[in-house]
């Protein structure tokens, strides 16, 4: 076995971040902030937010594709990632604004006046005039930078651990996981846990001590942002599935107990993976927020997370670039046919509306990829490539339920 | 102070005229009673008008009617001194009865505490009236407030011969006895011989004489009946409420304020300095406090209680629970009285917290049962029950839109909506789940595609806002044990349904061909398709099966929730862990599931009322934590089948 | 001799069937040993005992020197320990190359953080060469497993079992699907590998037994019922009432 340099041996490596480098440089020069103007600022923010989501859909790729966890909490991850940077984002700006009306006063405020007054602006709303134990840190960037990290890895190592421990797999552990977003997002939603219940986080687009840079300059800024993130996340995912690790995460996924029998801990694995995932995926949700401007616990509705796992289904799990393709194609279209921008479609007898039947046309035509196409789009380039499944109907490739079947693997 | 609804008063004064023709009897007592005192009934006074209503009650039938036209202000005084009682436009004499034409008298107005004393007096003839409804409305009225008049009353009320009447009228005497006898003994056996008792009124009556105040003194006072003594900084009483008692007794000053502080710092600027501190610097608590007491020193503020003062005076004082009720003796039993009867309030709760997990677990079962029968048979989720349930929910929305009869139209919806979903569940099957086997995941997900699109189109079709599903008649209202206990009977109904499927379920799994054919897939496919059975017809039929009971619990649980296209959304999960807790495969397993997740969130809410979210959010957590030590759930499936 | 491995008075029941039953067993540092016992004897059952994947209700297994209890450990523990196992059905990663297969087997440190800073050295790419040759694969290294015919992957299995350098390794009737001249060349591989280790084969067919030519055990209804040469056994009573029936 020869050593080649990893970008070498994986090429596409190559081609998704040239394309991305190419997608962003093309967009910037099409901002309002930087070029011709062409592309709204608005629009930038949507593109941006996609390449978050494509971010989400490679972590999601990871668990699911690789290591074959159906996990339906991603957007657990993705959500308080972003309530991570929430709170220092509207912390910040909130005692900006505070200390400015407070200056007016004839005495300057003690840093305790100050604290009561930002609290009963953010709070207020709930009915609080306390500063929750929670947002402690949020006066600090680097604090609550490290905790977009912290909070959904330990949550992801513990819940990892339990759940893994245990042996919980397949559909079971799939639900488990729902039922792990369904009470993170119920806690979240009630006005005493310290995150402003169903109100959530607002005004977090405006980044304190920015004031003076517009949010068409923003946008690019978080665009870029966006997809440096989406590129390093890219190939630290591509680095971990190429060498000897990928090779039994791949394994587990298609045969859990012989990979025991060679000696692996397969939790560990798992965890690893998992914990890492979390990670990717609260990042990805960190940089989503501030373009999206608010959050609430409807974001964590389970639904997302399925969404999240249907992108990467349509796309092609199993290959990074599939979940890529998926998020970007799915959520692009998904956002153009519900904004009410698709021309209605004129059959005989019933005009259909986009916005009323898209729902209906996506759950089809997820419902029609699973049982016709379940290499999803990128199965295209394979076909393209021609790159044919060998022509074998056969038997599980392992024991398990559930593991791929002959035809399903890569030729 | 009483006060008769007028219906009763009319009542009681219609009866008193409703002997047609009677004579003109004269009641000279009564007539002397009036001559005596017409200054006093021209111009009543509250204090002073007890003796003589006492007097005109006494003098029989007519005193009576002439009290409930007094406190009905239809009393009327001519000017000759005779008291007419007027009807509309005619008018009686109200001492002979006799009736009265073309009189104009002064018509009698007295005020609020007057009508008081004489409706309480009334109440005391009415006591003694033949009528038995006219007793027990007069009970009724002293058991919402009775007083000590009213004790004594009932105390010579001749005994009853109504036996219902007469045992209400010993637990009123009772009651009253325990708030107004002043004998201290007598009050105390009162106590003692309701002590246990749970019932709302036994517990008002003694709630007040446990009312207590909180009192600061330096000794304990010597005339109060004191309760406990309590220490300031514990959870009766808090230091800061500890100090406002020592304001509002005048021995403390108000205390400084951080906001006072400021204020009058803003106030005292001079110079852009405040008590000879830079206002720059102020932004520091400690230089606050400086440029204070500097301007306290030079007179400009009044002098305000430090922390460390108002903590010594909180320290010099002793705080006492004092009852407003003086006898100690009293107290005491009413004490041990209260805690017999919320040791057994507790239990009460306890059973009624019982029934309301039961017909918690029942629509858990109900919504589970299917998706237990379709994981158990086909290791495969169905994320489309919940939309399954939804469907039935509004097949019985339809069918009531369609019949009027809401008993017929339940009647109709129930099999229809089995009906329904059954066929959505054999298409369900045969077009997509019977081509993904042995794939759950992939199941997990197309079934999922399935139930956004479905939700969809009931959106599009139903509309975003809630479709009512209006029970019969004979469903609403609730079964009530006590006052603590009771049930609405629709649950109760649902709590029946759960059963009648737990029977049917039990019986078409144990007694027909088809439950052997199930048994056999479920335990090891491979075999039973060598034996001849062809496990993709029972799939669908189970598949099947599964559905249309998913649509008979959306029927029952739309008849209490609002059916909207997200119903079997808010259902769902709860059903999942329901199966995943309960162990799949055995509908034992389901039931002890549903019980154990009903029990379980039910048991949270009571501790935590009000909170559902914080329930639900703990009950999850719960379910994940259990299946850490029970990874297959309550009742595993056994045997090797399970190790696959 | 030296015991690696001792089994002692184990017994495992499952829903009231009693699969193994008291059954004592032990196997010295290289041995060869077949195990023999009509369907249901609990063949497997003490397999999957040794291996960690079932934890038996009572007994101990001991292994090594100074001698560890197995039963503390779980499958992946126990597989680092040094104990091997070959299912009856192989069971190769068939989504990935045979060379990724063989390396993911190769004795090197099973730590996640380990294995993602391990990198291919020259010296793991020979032993992975010399692995494939060794099981008749070397020209089929960067081909996916699944593609290889049914003996292949037995024999791909067996490389992989090499691979990991087991000190005891199971083996679940390796002749079944087997060739003829398949049989001989495996009969070969084990009994040049119980030189250096010890490798309980269990088998139902007495020919390959035979060709084994070592000490034998028979199991029956969870228990040991004879041990000793093929030919003691066979003449044993019992165990001809048993193979033979009443």
């Amino acid at each position: 076995m020869t050593r080649k340099p990893f970008l070498l041996q994986n090429p596409s490596v190559l081609v998704v971040l040239g394309l991305l480098a190419a997608f962003t440089l093309a967009v910037t020069l099409l901002s309002q902030a930087y070029g011709t103007g062409l592309i709204p600022t608005s629009t930038v923010k949507i593109l941006g937010k996609t390449l978050c989501l494509a971010l989400a859909a490679v972590a999601m790729d990871l668990v699911w594709g690789y290591v074959g966890i159906l996990s339906l909490g991603q957007m657990a991850f993705f959500a308080l990632g972003g309530y991570m940077i929430g709170q220092w984002l509207m912390y910040a700006r909130t005692e900006t604004i505070v200390a400015a009306s407070l200056a007016n006063n004839p005495i300057p405020p003690t840093p305790l006046e100050l604290q009561q007054a930002v609290a009963n602006q953010i709070f207020g709303v709930v009915g609080s005039a306390d500063l929750p134990l929670v947002w402690g840190l949020a006066h600090s960037l680097t604090a609550q930078l490290i905790l977009v990290v912290a909070v959904p890895g330990l949550l992801a190592l513990l819940f990892g651990w339990l759940a893994f421990r245990s042996r919980v797999n397949g559909v079971y552990l799939s639900i488990l996981t729902q039922a792990m977003t369904l009470a993170l997002a119920l806690w979240l939603f009630q006005n005493d846990s310290g995150f402003r219940g169903n109100n959530g986080l607002s005004g977090l687009q405006n980044i304190p001590g920015l004031d003076a840079v517009g949010q068409a300059t923003l946008s690019v800024w978080f665009l870029w942002a966006s997809a440096a993130a989406l590129g390093l996340g890219y190939l630290l995912a591509a680095w971990l599935v190429s060498g000897k690790f990928g090779s039994v995460i791949r394994a587990i996924r298609d045969d859990e107990t012989r990979v025991r029998f060679l000696g692996y801990p397969v939790e560990g694995f798992k965890l690893v993976v998992f914990v890492l995932a979390a990670m990717i995926t609260a990042i990805a949700g960190a940089l989503y927020y501030p373009q999206a401007g608010i959050i609430n616990p409807a974001e964590l509705a389970p639904i997302a997370s399925i969404y999240l796992a249907v992108w990467v289904a349509i796309g092609g799990r199993g290959r990074l670039y599939g979940a890529v393709i998926g998020a970007v194609v799915v959520s692009l279209l998904s956002s153009w046919f519900t904004g009410g921008r698709a021309p209605d479609l004129a059959l005989p007898g019933y005009v259909v509306k986009w916005v009323d039947w898209w729902q209906v046309a996506l759950g089809l035509s997820f419902v029609l990829v699973t049982l016709f196409a379940p290499k999803g789009i990128s199965g295209l380039f394979d076909w393209l490539a021609g790159i044919l499944p060998p022509r074998r109907h056969g038997r599980d490739l392992g024991p398990d339920l559930g593991a791929l079947q002959e035809q399903e693997a890569k030729a | 102070m009483i006060h008769l609804p007028r219906p009763v008063i009319g009542l009681a004064l219609a009866l008193m005229l409703a002997l047609p023709g009677a004579p003109a009897l004269a009641n000279p007592q009564l007539q002397a009673v009036i001559t005596e005192n017409i200054d006093q009934i021209r111009k009543p006074s509250r204090r002073t008008v007890a003796p003589l209503v006492a007097q005109i009650a006494a003098t029989g039938p007519e005193g009576a009617a002439l009290l409930a036209a007094w406190a009905d202000r239809r009393l009327g005084v001519t000017e000759d001194g005779r008291l007419l009682i007027v009807t509309g436009d005619d008018a009686t004499d109200a001492a002979t009865g006799a009736a009265v034409a073309g009189a104009d008298p002064d018509m009698l107005r007295p005020n609020s505490g007057v009508r008081g004393v004489i409706e309480s007096a009334l109440v005391v003839s009415q006591l003694s009236d033949p009528e038995p409804r006219i007793r027990a409305a007069a009970l009724d009225a002293i058991a919402r407030s009775g007083t000590a008049e009213h004790l004594q009353a009932l105390r010579d009320a001749p005994a009853d011969p109504d036996a219902a009447l007469q045992a209400r009228k010993d637990r009123l005497q009772t009651l009253l006895t325990i708030q107004h006898d002043s004998d201290s003994a007598a009050r105390v056996a009162a106590i003692e011989a309701l002590s246990g008792d749970v019932s709302l009124d036994f517990r008002a009556a003694l709630n007040p004489l446990l009312a207590t105040r909180v009192m600061a003194a330096t000794e304990p006072p010597a005339d109060a009946n004191i309760a406990r003594e309590i220490t300031p900084g514990s959870d009766a009483l808090s230091r800061d409420a500890a100090y406002d008692l020592l304001k509002a007794n005048g021995t403390a000053q108000p205390r400084l304020t951080l906001a006072a502080q400021r204020d009058a710092l803003a106030a005292n600027i001079v110079d852009g300095r405040a008590g000879g501190v830079p206002v720059a610097d102020l932004a520091d608590p400690a230089a606050r406090d400086r440029a204070y007491e500097a301007l306290e020193a030079a007179g400009t503020v009044t002098p305000a209680a430090t922390e460390a003062e108002a903590q010594a005076a909180i320290d010099a004082h002793r705080y006492f629970e004092v009852y407003a009720e003086a006898d100690a003796a009293v107290t005491d039993a009413a004490r041990a009285a209260q805690t017999r009867a919320q040791v057994r309030l507790a239990a009460m709760k306890g059973i009624d917290l019982g029934l309301d997990a039961l017909s918690l677990a029942s629509i858990y079962f109900l919504a589970a049962i299917g998706l237990a029968v379709t994981f158990g048979v086909m290791r495969v989720i169905n994320m489309a029950h919940g939309e399954f349930i939804m469907m039935g929910a509004y097949t019985g929305y339809v069918v009531q839109t369609l019949i009027a009869g809401r008993t017929l139209s339940l009647l109709v919806a129930l099999p229809l909506a089995f009906a329904v979903t059954f066929l959505a569940g054999v298409v369900l099957y045969r077009l997509v789940i019977r081509h993904l086997a042995h794939r759950p995941l992939e199941t997990l997900l197309a079934t999922f595609g399935v139930s956004i699109a479905l939700q969809q189109i009931a959106k599009n079709v139903f509309g975003t806002q809630a479709r009512p599903l209006t029970s019969p008649a004979w469903l609403e209202g609730a079964i009530t044990v006590n006052d603590v206990i009771s049930i609405s009977t629709i649950r109760v109904a649902i709590f029946v349904l759960a059963l009648l499927f737990l029977g049917l379920f039990l019986f078409i799994m144990k007694r027909t061909r088809l439950g052997l054919e199930v048994r056999a897939v479920t335990q090891n496919p491979g075999m039973a398709a060598s034996m001849g059975i062809n496990p993709d017809r029972i799939a669908m039929m189970t598949f099947g099966l599964g559905s249309g009971i998913a649509g008979i619990a959306g029927v029952a649980i739309g008849l209490f929730a609002k059916v909207t296209s997200e119903l079997g959304q808010d259902y769902i999960v709860q059903s999942f862990m329901t199966v995943v807790v309960g162990g799949v495969g055995t509908i034992w397993g389901t039931l002890a599931g549903a019980g154990l997740i009903g029990g379980f969130s039910k048991v949270v809410e009571s501790l935590n009322p009000g909170n559902t979210l914080a329930a639900q959010t703990f009950m999850i957590l719960f379910i994940i934590i259990f299946i850490q030590f029970r990874p297959r759930g309550i009742i595993p499936q056994k045997g090797r089948a399970a190790e696959a | 001799m030296r015991s690696l491995l001792e089994v002692d008075g184990i017994s495992v029941s499952f829903d009231g069937f009693r699969a193994i039953n008291n059954l004592s067993f032990n196997i010295g540092e290289a041995e060869l040993r077949a195990v023999i016992g009509p369907n249901g004897a609990g063949k497997t059952t003490f397999m999957d005992i040794v291996t960690g994947k079932t934890r038996p209700d009572e007994g101990r297994v001991l292994w090594g020197e100074p001698s560890k209890s197995l039963l503390k450990m779980n499958e992946a523990q126990i597989a680092r320990a040094g104990v091997g196992r070959k299912f009856q059905r192989p069971t190769v990663f068939e989504d990935q190359t045979v060379a990724a297969n063989l390396t993911m087997a190769l004795k090197a440190n099973r730590n996640p953080f380990a294995v993602l800073g391990w990198r291919p050295s020259r010296g793991s790419a020979v032993r992975v060469a010399e692995l494939a040759a060794e099981v008749g694969l070397a020209d089929q290294l960067d081909r996916k497993s699944g593609e290889l015919s049914h003996g292949q992957k037995q024999w791909l299995e067996i490389g992989m079992l090499l691979a990991q350098e087991p000190r005891l390794l199971l083996v679940d009737e390796p002749a079944a699907g087997m060739t003829l001249a398949e049989r001989e060349q495996t009969t070969t591989l084990l009994r040049r590998l119980a030189e250096t280790r010890a490798v309980v084969v269990v088998e139902h067919d007495m020919d390959f037994v035979r060709r084994l030519d070592c000490k034998v055990t028979v199991l029956h209804q969870g228990s040991v019922l004879a041990e000793g040469s093929l030919d003691h056994v066979t003449r044993n009573p019992d165990v001809i009432e048993v193979y033979l029936g009443r």
